[in-house]
Parts: structure tokens; sequence; C-alpha cells
């Protein structure tokens, strides 16, 4: 039996005397879209860090395809496997949407290639070309992120996360401030992105969770409250007084 | 395929061939007047853009202000100096500043990479000034003295032997030095390694989640400049026989971010302009008053207000478009 591609065992943190993620454990299975959800300050976010390296958890295991990568660095768990995006756009703003996704996708290239001119490389540029044409950003490759819409911004923000071929992409937000259009655009490019890569999402319109996801994890005040598909989620009686308020 | 920011270095380039043009016809007028004073000028301005090369890699590209580079090109004035007065040769002075300088860059760069911002700024600062007031009570190197008494070399280029006393000759020389550590950063700087450094200045925290240290590539952009200082600092000596130690001083460091700022940041080629903007100036108006530090001065509070980019900052834009327009489409 092959490991999951991403599992969490008893995973915690504290912040003082605030239990951030207390004792989370889940796994997610490969080429599927998972979901956590949870009201704000539920720990969706500072999970994340915990998975991507950003943080170091106080207890429990991150595990890559079966490999314990608890504490790495995010460098060491992008080498693993894994990359992310954030829930406030962090990019490269004073660089072209193109230099964003060739620095992302620049990884790629044999190690012999980081002392030759970037134009002698073509594997960085493939990506980026592929990555552009799928992001429906090609019209804007020559633009400076700090010119683009919120909505491409967010988009781009995800194409970079994607860039370097990762096993698991870790998607903070990724509608966050968008128009309707864009949201819907989006969750179609997130639904096609589960071909080849294994997607954690956190989301909090609840119409996209419902028809994006195949497994959806709630979490509440640090810890997980249920998981299971859309449809065995919407019917829990704890997850209804938590989060969707009902009674 | 080109991209913007290999266009720009191009760019940078073209400016570059315009100084060298530049300089060439100096050489020329200088030996037909049979100039010395104007010459050697020339070439300390030189020496001093390669300073503040070194400044504008940290600064401009890997977003990091060192207040401290003096350290780097006084050690290699020092050393140069040093080993000119045993052996007489040009490579050997060279060579050894080359290793030095690597060296001290990697130690020092462990200890300044551990901290970021304004707390990088103090202690490149503070190190700098710990090392130039060694040297200074330092009696084996002269004291406040410094080295005097380095002999005049003969630089043998195989084709050609150029005597560090001709001011034209060394002068070329020095030209052809200072382009080559300009084109070695260019070169460096366009490669995934140099654009990672543009990313670190652009926005250090994502760099890890892309796959990378951020302490790599800071270490190697601070024992690249640390390297260029210098060997840039190693030439000080063969031009005015002596070495002192305010070379070290802040002064000195400060006066490479000025020429930085000025000339423009995040292009190299700002460096070479600044600096000989700035040795001019120094020089016709250190005639006039001694007072010349307050006219600097000044006109570096007017760059920084009216041309934020610096002077080459402001005109690299025009000539990128010029390179765009004739790119094969």
């Amino acid at each position: 039996m092959t490991a999951p591609v991403l599992e969490t065992r008893d995973l915690s943190i504290n912040f003082g005397g605030l239990r951030a993620v207390d004792q989370v454990s889940f796994t997610v299975e490969r080429n599927r879209i998972t979901t956590v959800i949870g009201p704000n300050g539920a720990g969706k976010s500072t999970l994340f860090n915990l998975i991507s390296g950003a943080l170091r958890p106080r207890n429990g295991q991150v595990l890559i395809e079966g490999v314990d990568c608890t504490g790495r660095p995010p460098y060491r768990m992008q080498a693993a496997g894994l990359a992310r995006s954030f829930q406030i756009t962090n990019l490269f703003d004073e660089l072209t949407v193109a230099e964003n996704l060739r620095l992302a996708a620049q990884i790629l290239e044999p190690v012999s290639m980081a002392w030759r001119p970037v134009r002698a490389s073509g594997v960085a540029q493939a990506r980026v070309d592929e990555l552009l044409e799928r992001f429906g950003l090609a019209d804007k490759a020559r633009y400076i992120v700090g010119e683009l819409s919120h909505g491409e911004q967010r988009r781009l923000e995800v194409a970079v996360a994607l860039a370097c071929k990762p096993k698991v992409l870790l998607l903070d937000e990724p509608t966050q401030g968008m128009s309707h259009g864009d949201t819907r655009d989006t969750a179609e490019l997130i639904k096609t992105l589960a071909a080849d890569v294994t997607v954690l999402l956190i989301e909090h319109d609840i119409g996209l969770v419902m028809s994006l996801s195949d497994h959806v994890i709630v979490m509440h005040q640090g810890q997980k409250l249920a998981e299971g598909t859309p449809a065995d989620v919407r019917a829990n009686k704890a997850v209804q007084t938590a989060y969707f308020g009902h009674t | 395929m080109v991209d913007a920011l290999t266009r720009s270095m191009r760019a940078s380039h073209v400016l570059v061939a315009i100084l060298v043009s530049v300089s060439l016809v100096i050489a020329a007028v200088g030996v037909a007047f049979d100039d010395t004073f104007y010459l050697r000028l020339a070439t300390e301005a030189l020496i001093f853009a390669g300073l503040a090369l070194s400044v504008d890699i940290l600064l401009g590209y890997t977003g990091l202000l060192s207040l401290g580079q003096a350290l780097y090109f006084g050690l290699g004035a020092y050393l140069s100096a040093l080993v000119l007065m045993v052996v007489p040769s040009f490579w050997a002075a060279i060579g050894a500043t080359a290793l030095a300088s690597a060296l001290a860059g990697l130690i020092g760069g462990f200890i300044v990479n551990r901290v970021r911002g304004v707390y990088f700024a103090l202690i490149t600062f503070g190190m700098a000034q710990v090392a130039a007031k060694i040297v200074y009570n330092t009696r084996a190197l002269g004291a406040s003295d410094g080295l005097i008494g380095v002999p005049v070399i003969d630089i043998n280029l195989g084709i050609v032997t150029v005597s560090s006393a001709s001011p034209a000759g060394f002068f070329l020389l020095v030209l052809a030095m200072i382009v080559i550590l300009y084109a070695f950063a260019a070169y460096l700087l366009d490669t995934p390694f140099g654009r990672l450094l543009i990313a670190l200045r652009a926005n250090e925290a994502r760099i890890p989640f892309l796959g990378y240290r951020t302490m790599t590539p800071r270490l190697a952009a601070y024992v690249l400049a640390a390297m260029i200082a210098g060997l840039s600092g190693a030439l000080y000596p063969m031009l005015r026989g002596f070495v002192s130690p305010e070379l070290m001083f802040f002064e000195t460091s400060g006066n490479a971010v000025i020429t930085v700022v000025t000339g423009g940041a995040g292009i190299l080629v700002g460096a070479l302009y600044g600096s000989a903007l700035l040795t001019l100036l120094k020089s016709v108006i250190g005639s006039y008053t001694v007072h010349h530090l307050i006219v600097i001065g000044v006109l570096f509070m007017g760059a920084v207000i009216f041309l934020p980019k610096g002077m080459m900052g402001s005109i690299r834009p025009a000539i990128e478009r010029m390179l765009a327009r004739r790119e094969p489409k």
C-alpha cells in the first residue's frame, strides 16, 4: 500500500495560551481536492503554515508521501514536493508576470544551469509559457505584477505556486477578494489542476467548497471538528452548529 | 527570447560602451597634451567605481545596504601594497587580494547575514570601523601614516608591459580591470543565481517557498561584492604609491553608497558614472573650497529628490525601449 501523499498526525501549536492548532490529524488522497473550512480564527492558515514549514509544530508530525518532514524549513518542504500560495498575495511586485513565473520554475532546471545565462535555459521558459496559457495570463506576460488587477494577481499567485510542479499544492483562499465571475473561473481552473497535482485548499465560499471538493475538513477553535464528503459535512449536526450557525 | 531583465542589462552594456569610448578619447587627449593630473584623477575615479560596483551588487540587486564596503577595499589596498613591497608583481598582488577578499567576505558574510535590514547596515558599518581602528593602531601597518613607498611596477600583460607610473597606460589597464569586473558581475546577475538576488530584494519572504534557502544567495552576493571591492582596492597603491587607513574609514564606504545612489542603483553602470561625476566634482570644487563635501551633500540630496532612480537609472529606460524596438519579433 502506498503512503498518502500528505498526512498530519496530532499537529499542534500554541500561541501563548491559545491553542491555535490542536492535535489535528488527517490524510490527503492523491489527485483529489481537499478543502479546509472553518470560521475565522479556526486555525486554517496556521495549519497551512505548519504544513509548509513556515512554522514549527510544537507537537505532531507532517508526512509527505510517508516521509516524516516535521519541522523542515520551507525550502526543504518544497524539495519534498510541497508548494503553497498565500492568502495575502505574496509575489515579486516590481518584476514582470513572466519573470515571477520563471523564478518559480527555475528550480526545475538542472543545477548546471544555475551559472548559465537565463535565456540559455529552456526548461523554465517552457513551464512559464505553459502556465501563462493555462492561467489566461499570456497577454499580460510583460506586465509588472503591480499593474495587474486583483483577480489577475490572485491567479498568478496560484500559478507561481504551481510552477515548480509540486506533488501537493496548498492554496490559501485563492479566490479571496475576487469578483463572482473571477471566482467561478478560478474554481474551474482548480478543478483541472487536480488531474496532476493533489490540492489542499482553504476556502470561504461555501458554494464553491461544496461543488469543488472531493473531501472537506472542518476546523473549529484549532481542532478538527469533522471531515467527509461535502454532503456528509453539510449533514453533520456539530458542523451546522459551529459553522453554519444553524441549531 | 530576451526577457525584460536581460534587455535591461544590455541597456547597461550600451552605457558602459559609451563610457569606455569616452575614456579612450580622454586617454588619447591626455597623451597628446602630456597630461598626468587628469589621467590619474580619472584612474582614481575608476578605482572607486569598482568599490561602488560592489555596493550596487548588494544594495541595488540583493537589497542589502552595506555601510562597510571600505573594509574589503582597504583590505585589498593594504594587501596589495604589502605584496608589492616584497614582490613587485601585479599578478601576485591581484591573486593574493582575490583569495584574501573572498575569504574575508566569507567570514564577514557569515557574521552580517545573520541579520537583515537596518541591523545589516549597522553591523557592516561596525565591522569596517573595527577593522579600520585595528589598522590605524598597528605599527607594522604604518598606523595612522599608512604604508608609503610602494614601488612602481611593470605590469606584464603578455603582449605589452605597462608601467604603473605611466598615466595613460595605467589608466587603460584600470579601465580594463573595471570593465572585466563589471562584465563578470553583469554575467552572474543574468543567470538563475543572479535572478535569485533580484528576487531577494523584491520579496525575500517568498524565496524559501520557491525551494531556495535565502542564506546561500545572500552569502554568495556578499562574497562576490567583497572580491570586487578588494580587487578594486588592490589597484589603489599601484596608482598612488601609498595606502592610508582613511581608505577603510566610513567616509570611503559612505561615498560609495552616495556614488551608487547618485549614478543609479540596481543597474551596475550607475556606479561607474556616479564615480566619474563625484570624483570630478570633488576635485573641481575642492580646488575652490575645502568645504567641497557640503556641495557633494547638497547634490546627493538633489539626486535623491529629483532623480530617485539616479542619473543612469533615469536614462536607461530610453535605451531599453530602443533595444526592444530593434529586437526581431
